[in-house]
């Protein structure tokens, strides 16, 4: 709603009130009062001004809203309804025909509250049924009664709608229509209101709780007004009624007050960010601010067009369901982040808005940094995917030569035996043959030798423990060897641990001089932890050969570390620790 | 003395059986992977079985397993169990319940004849075979030791043949002396190392296999 329009809504508003005070004030008859209308007309002023006050405030701040509507008809109705005092029968009539009109467009706020639309098949139903209710069946309740009949009313002027003077007809409708306000509308209405309060996230129930209690307050009063007959409960009940009433646009204005609150939180983010720095804490910043608690970042990565987290990981951007929204936040045209918040907040894309401006440059920073995140982790994927894909290919290559040249030299080398010992050959025939087959067994050793250096296979068929008892075996010195491992780790892990134990006991054997070295193997659970010591003569270089280098790639790729421990004269301990969870 | 042989290779299976054949010995039945072994022996009664360590389906250690199933099934039926790799981890484990009747080889012994059908007897009466290279895989764990140290380089040979599971005689016959000569080298060898006196061969395995594990 523009000013023009406001002003002249809240022009039309003064003039209705003025003129149904006027209207009381002069009138020489008694009005055919309803529960709630009865606080006196000063009290129904102040009703009706609030409500078409707030909704005119309420249009202004929510231009799409359209509860702010709502509320201003409602104190338009209610103004309405004073036609009752006029002293021209046909006025009057009017007066009591729309009556009940404000019930009808107040109950249709509250249930439209706070998004201004109806939601849901049984709120349009309700708020249908009601309005019929207030309506159609009030023109048919006019139809059969005398003005002179109606509560209080006895020297009203005359019911121009009146076709027959029927009181029984009259009676009956009337007990249908309050049945129908009593029990099926305002029960409903409190058992929906009820529900949507449940629902409600806790930035929803910030802004709900005023205006759902008060309303819900006074439709319970209506209910016991109904229901209660004796005269002085009732007008007591009335008065109460009247306060609550008065209460929900004081409410809605209180709601209003909140999210003025609210934006001057940014002005705090503003103040934090300062004090925050390279932007940490920046989506709890972001959640104090909006009061969201569910609030999340995701920062844009141009180069793969997706969204990450603060530590580079893709996430996926919810769909907007009712219950969560995406802002999209832009930086000099640039998509730079989106905010992922309770569905409430959209209702208020100023604050949203001033929040990501004052965010700008901290999200644009932590946007960087969850682009570098991003990249070291492809970095190390790739890295892991270079090591497992040589891994692979050397697996390869020892399976080739088990199942291909291995096997058939073997059965060559059998075949020659054969031949050596067959009946009826000559001396020089098994000579060569005996020497063929010496020969032959040392291509098949070295073939072997060459085999487990790919690939120790043992490893693959049998785990860590069983191949270390060789590789310990094997190694020139003595080797103390101490594996406590409850189960098997990945096999890369395994991997890993078997090349850091055979570099450095190569290593040892090279290079310490040592006399005995020992191997301990731990998994913890989490962490696979491998040491290898010996009592060489230390003075290793902390960064090692290229064999210890080749050990930390391998390593960095599963994310684990190599600490070497070498002082001058004191023996050399080399540490792995790798994550196997 | 009748021999069933479980490999997947068919070369080799077929190799192992002639060679077996020609040594005088009763190939019976020749199978390409453990579940048709262990069902074969369900009908058809054997002394020895010769099988590979990996055979299908996952290649790893269906022999491994398939030679506990025999074990405990037929008890007195002896299994030499191929590879195309030792490992002295795995003969651990493959020994950890008795090293009687049990023999555990590299796949390369069997172009050595006499060898690898010698084996193939003493497993099949109750005895063991261990390959030479997890017994030297053994020793060379002990090699700085000093009570090693103290064995004569003869008395270190014969150590080595009783840990393959060698009987006297047949150390005997591979070092060339008479069966009291090694007896004696026996007696000294137990003295030294200060190990409990046993009398079969296949307890005398384990207890030295046991010494040289440490």
């Amino acid at each position: 709603m523009d000013r023009r329009r406001a002003v002249l809504a809240l022009l039309v508003a003064v003039a209705a009130g003025l003129g149904s005070l006027a209207l009381t004030l002069t009138s020489s008859h008694a009005e055919p009062r309803g529960p709630v209308q009865s606080g006196g007309p000063v009290m129904g002023l102040v009703i009706g001004w609030s409500f078409a006050g707030a909704g005119v405030v309420a249009s202004v701040l929510r231009p799409s809203n359209r509860f702010g509507l709502l509320l201003y008809a409602t104190g338009l109705a209610w103004f309405l309804s004073a036609l009752m005092a006029a002293e021209r029968p046909t006025l009057f009539t009017l007066g009591l025909l729309t009556a009940p009109w404000w019930l009808g467009v107040f109950v249709h706020a509250l249930l439209a509250f706070p998004g201004g639309r109806l939601e849901g098949r049984w709120r349009r139903l309700l708020v249908a049924v009601l309005y019929v209710d207030v309506t159609v069946v009030q023109v048919l309740r006019l139809l059969f009664t005398r003005s002179g009949d109606l509560p209080g009313c006895g020297d009203c002027p005359d019911n121009v709608l009146l076709l027959s003077d029927q009181p029984d007809v009259a009676a009956t409708i009337l007990v249908v229509q309050q049945a129908v306000i009593g029990s099926l509308v305002i029960g409903g209405t409190l058992v929906l209101l009820t529900r949507q309060w449940l629902d409600a996230s806790v930035p929803q129930r910030r802004v709900l709780s005023p205006v759902l209690l008060t309303g819900a307050m006074c439709l319970v009063v209506q209910a016991v007004a109904l229901a209660a007959e004796p005269f002085s409960v009732r007008q007591s009940v009335d008065w109460l009624g009247a306060l609550a009433f008065a209460a929900v646009p004081v409410a809605f204005l209180l709601g209003l007050l909140r999210q003025r609150l609210d934006r001057s939180a940014v002005g705090q983010l503003v103040v934090d960010l300062g004090a925050s720095r390279d932007g940490f804490g920046l989506d709890d910043l972001l959640r104090k601010a909006l009061r969201d608690p569910s609030l999340q970042v995701a920062f844009w990565r141009g180069e793969t067009g997706e969204f990450v987290d603060a530590a580079g990981r893709p996430v996926a951007l919810p769909v907007p369901d009712g219950q969560q929204a995406v802002t999209l936040v832009e930086r000099d045209g640039r998509r730079i982040a989106a905010l992922v918040h309770d569905e409430s907040l959209a209702d208020d894309p100023a604050l949203v808005s001033g929040a990501v401006a004052a965010a700008g440059l901290a999200l644009e920073n932590e946007r960087l940094h969850a682009a570098v995140r991003a990249q070291l982790e492809d970095l190390r994927a790739s890295r892991r995917r270079l090591v497992e894909a040589g891994d692979r290919e050397r697996r390869r290559l020892e399976r080739n030569l088990h199942d291909g040249a291995q096997q058939r030299l073997l059965a060559v080398s059998m075949l020659l035996s054969q031949l050596e010992r067959a009946p009826g050959g000559d001396a020089t025939t098994r000579e060569l043959a005996a020497q063929a087959q010496a020969e032959l067994g040392r291509s098949l050793s070295e073939l072997r030798d060459l085999a487990v250096g790919l690939h120790p296979a043992a490893l693959t068929d049998y785990g860590l423990a069983v191949a270390l008892h060789g590789l310990a075996a094997r190694a020139p010195v003595r080797v103390e060897l101490v594996v406590e491992m409850p189960r098997r780790p990945p096999l890369q892990v395994e991997v890993a641990a078997y090349y850091v134990i055979s570099e450095a006991l190569a290593n040892v054997v090279k290079h310490a001089a040592a006399t005995r070295a020992s191997v301990r193997v731990c998994d913890d659970g989490s962490i696979l932890q491998v040491d290898v010591v010996d009592d060489g003569v230390g003075g290793v270089h902390a960064q090692g050969g290229s064999g210890l280098q080749g050990l930390r790639d391998r390593l960095a790729a599963l994310d684990g570390r190599l600490v070497v421990t070498s002082p001058p004269g004191k023996g050399t301990t080399v540490r792995a620790m790798i994550p196997c969870a | 003395m009748r021999v069933a042989i479980a490999d997947d290779a068919v070369l080799l299976r077929e190799g192992i059986s002639r060679l077996l054949g020609d040594a005088g010995l009763d190939v019976v039945a020749t199978f390409g992977d453990a579940d048709a072994l262990l069902a074969g022996l369900e009908t058809t009664p054997v002394d020895v079985c010769v099988l590979d360590i990996k055979m299908p389906p996952t290649f790893t250690d269906e022999g491994l397993r398939a030679a506990v199933a025999i074990r405990a099934q037929w008890p007195q039926v002896g299994v030499l169990v191929l590879s195309q790799y030792v490992e002295l981890g795995l003969a651990i484990r493959l020994l950890a319940e008795g090293a009687e009747g049990l023999g555990y080889l590299l796949k390369d012994r069997v172009a050595d004849v006499e060898e690898f059908v010698d084996a193939v007897r003493r497993v099949s009466e109750g005895g063991s075979a261990l390959d030479p290279t997890v017994v030297s895989q053994l020793l060379s764990r002990r090699q700085t030791d000093d009570e090693l140290g103290r064995l004569t380089p003869r008395e270190q040979v014969v150590l080595e043949s009783m840990a393959q599971g060698l009987s006297n005689p047949a150390i005997a016959h591979r070092l060339h002396v008479s069966v009291r000569a090694v007896e004696k080298h026996v007696t000294n060898i137990f003295d030294k190392l200060d190990l409990p006196v046993a009398s079969d061969s296949d307890r005398r395995v384990l207890a030295v296999l046991r010494y040289l594990r440490g």
